[in-house]
């Protein structure tokens, strides 16, 4: 049993961190939304660095992806709060290339949707700013993927407050290269695994940030993170965190197997709900202003929320994997 | 990382299972005490395998295996609902093995080996629960020198009342040296002056407590140095973290109550499904969690947030689950002697025994998050 990263996996970490000093963080991702902007600069550098095709490069034998290293660098991204189509980049457009489609990897950003949510838009993650977009069955019972190159003015910007640029679907007359059952339930799995991934670095961002506030913020003589009443209840966002990580990174170890992509999935993001409402009661009224980064963090935790039928839909496949 | 078990790691895991198969109809795991002769005699089973050896030393007799065998054997027991892991062969053997006389290791570790002698631990005491430093049964040497004679009572003993030795810590320094004036001894249970008296419980298994009155124990059965019990007891729970909250006992009360909600025709309702997805996700957190434990302790680092972390999660756990039952069941669930109104009695105790949930909930905010105060 051997749940510490070899060091492959150690010199990713730490490269893919020296990158995100230079390219993310709070600061940056609120310049970034303010205008609802994408950062072509941290995709970029990421893709230069290698890092977006992680899952092919580093497979170590035929079949067998690098599914730990690309959730590494997703976590990570998520944690500095990039703003960035990492998910998407990193575990989904790589399960493409060399497919009928394609040889090359898709162009991104690459936004990612249910069939529904095109028949009648609603807002995404990244929309405004994608080139391409991946289309799947709302259900994995009739399981197909459709890749859309998305054109100028296919798609219009959304005003969101939840940390992310949005962006939905104007023409909905789009159409793509279909493909069949096999490559859309991976999608759909890599999918999950990345929401995990991603709500797991953002949440422990967010748990970070209010762990030092309640160690300086002193109220009554004393810092406020030495009342009894504090430490248990960010003891109990700690164990959420940790569980939702190893959850997720056992989940990518096996290359998101269905059950596992889909309780961790859900897992995370109902931690994610109680981590939220935790860190900003426990940051007191700095916690809602703009100026105190936590925001920056805890609005993405609900977007992620919502994605790929929210919590519904990840226990739902959690229990369609384990008894039908 | 390399979250698999080895190929020999899961041979020996087919080996236990095949091993239970005998055994799957003991139940002692969540109540013990009303079938103990049955749990005794899986026990000899497993000594003549010397799997209550597991990972001993060979010097003492031990198959000299790593921990993961422990958690293997310990984790498939509590899924087969046969028992829990004996105190004797873990926290009182390793004990003796590290602290004891050459006569104690030669008087009790065959013994326990074998599964001949079981010890109760007597730790507790009325005004001594979370803070057990506080204690305050007596240990007084006699003018002699030859014996200590112990006075007091302990409170909320486990298996006392089937058990052959106990395993006693009682003060015998001042009352103010907290900690630093306790020590360790064995004691046979039927020694002059001990009396057990049952408190039962819930579940309809038992605690007890054990009352001293002038008992009189050799100074040979004395463990460890006089007012040096602290420092053991500690190392004695850094030792059996890994085998303390087997997840396979929640894996078997998931599986038990969806078959109970299945076979009172409520297994499809859609509220009831998502809980069950709520449900598997806590299970699976055990398991990892508790693997996470595991990992600590093969590779030696300390395991003490780690554990914390599984042993609330795995308590609130086994209390949820029957919980779906008792929310969506009705009445029906309530009926005495079915699983779920069993597991759910049960449970309750889960959150205090072993370190209550509040204590566990400190030691993450202070060594994990560095929380003073």
């Amino acid at each position: 049993m051997d749940f510490e990263l070899n060091e492959d996996q150690q010199a990713i970490l730490e490269a893919v961190d020296r990158l995100l000093e230079q390219h993310a963080g709070p600061t940056r991702a609120i310049e970034l939304f303010a205008n609802n902007t994408y950062d072509s600069e941290l995709q970029q550098a990421l893709e230069e660095s290698g890092f977006s095709n992680i899952l092919n490069d580093m497979a170590m034998e035929e079949g067998k992806l690098a599914g730990l290293e690309a959730a590494l660098v997703v976590e990570a991204v998520a944690r500095a709060a990039g703003v960035c189509a990492i998910g998407s980049q990193i575990m989904l457009a790589p399960l493409l290339t060399g497919k009928e489609l394609t040889d090359q990897a898709l162009e991104g950003p690459v936004a990612i949707c249910l069939r529904s949510q095109i028949e009648k838009p609603v807002p995404l993650r990244y929309g405004a700013n994608a080139k391409t977009l991946l289309v799947l069955a709302d259900s994995n019972s009739d399981d197909d993927l459709e890749v859309i190159t998305l054109g100028d003015g296919d798609m219009e910007s959304v005003k969101s407050n939840f940390g992310y640029p949005m962006g939905r679907l104007v023409n909905t007359s789009v159409s793509g290269t279909k493909l069949g059952a096999d490559v859309a339930s991976k999608v759909r799995n890599w999918w999950r695994l990345s929401l995990a991934i991603e709500t797991v670095g953002t949440m422990e961002a967010a748990l970070n940030h209010t762990v030092e506030y309640v160690k300086q913020r002193r109220q009554f003589g004393r810092a406020i993170g030495s009342f009894q009443a504090i430490q248990h209840r960010l003891s109990l966002c700690a164990i959420q965190v940790e569980g939702s990580r190893w959850l997720a990174r056992e989940a990518a170890y096996h290359n998101a197997q269905d059950e596992a992509v889909a309780n961790a999935a859900a897992f995370a993001i109902a931690a994610a709900d109680k981590v939220f409402g935790e860190s900003h009661q426990m940051s007191g009224a700095v916690g809602f202003t703009r100026e105190f980064d936590l925001h920056v963090w805890s609005m993405r935790l609900h977007t992620l929320r919502q994605e790929l039928g929210g919590l519904g839909g990840h226990r739902k496949a959690v229990v369609a994997a384990r008894w039908g | 990382m390399n979250i698999n078990f080895s190929k020999q790691e899961l041979a020996f895991q087919t080996e236990v299972r095949e091993f239970l198969q005998d055994y799957n109809d003991i139940d002692g795991f969540l109540s013990q005490g009303p079938v103990w002769p049955q749990v005794r005699a899986m026990f000899s089973a497993m000594g003549e395998r010397n799997w209550l050896a597991l990972t001993w030393p060979e010097e003492y007799g031990g198959m000299g295996k790593g921990h993961s065998y422990e958690y293997i054997l310990w984790n498939e027991v509590a899924y087969a609902r046969a028992a829990r892991n004996p105190l004797s062969s873990g926290v009182v053997a390793k004990s003796i093995m590290r602290y004891g006389s050459d006569e104690q290791k030669q008087t009790f570790l065959p013994k326990i080996r074998t599964g001949e002698v079981h010890f109760s631990l007597c730790y507790s005491e009325p005004e001594a629960g979370s803070d057990l430093a506080g204690l305050r049964t007596k240990a007084q040497l006699n003018d002699a020198g030859t014996h200590y004679v112990l006075n007091g009572q302990k409170c909320w003993q486990s298996y006392a009342q089937d058990m052959d030795f106990l395993w006693i810590l009682a003060r015998t320094g001042k009352q103010e040296d907290r900690g630093r004036g306790l020590s360790l001894f064995i004691c046979d249970k039927q020694t002059a002056g001990i009396t057990v008296s049952p408190l039962p419980t819930v579940d309809d298994d038992q605690l007890n407590e054990v009352f001293f009155d002038n008992v009189e124990v050799p100074v040979a059965q004395r463990v460890g140095p006089e007012n040096g019990a602290w420092a053991i007891i500690g190392e004695a729970l850094a030792d059996e973290r890994h085998i303390q909250f087997p997840p396979g006992r929640v894996r078997r009360d998931l599986e038990e109550m969806v078959d109970w909600l299945n076979a009172q025709g409520l297994g499809d309702d859609p509220v009831i499904r998502e809980r069950m997805a709520h449900l598997v996700s806590k299970v699976m957190e055990a398991e990892i969690l508790g693997l996470r434990v595991l990992e600590a302790m093969e590779k030696g680092r300390n395991a003490t947030v780690d554990a914390a972390m599984n042993k609330i999660v795995h308590t609130l756990t086994c209390q949820d689950i029957p919980r779906m039952v008792l929310d969506y069941g009705g009445p029906e669930a309530l009926v005495n002697g079915y699983r779920p109104e069993q597991i759910w009695r049960q449970s309750i105790m889960e959150t205090i025994g072993g370190g209550t949930s509040e204590i566990m909930r400190s030691v993450v905010s202070r060594q994990a998050l560095g929380l003073k105060g």
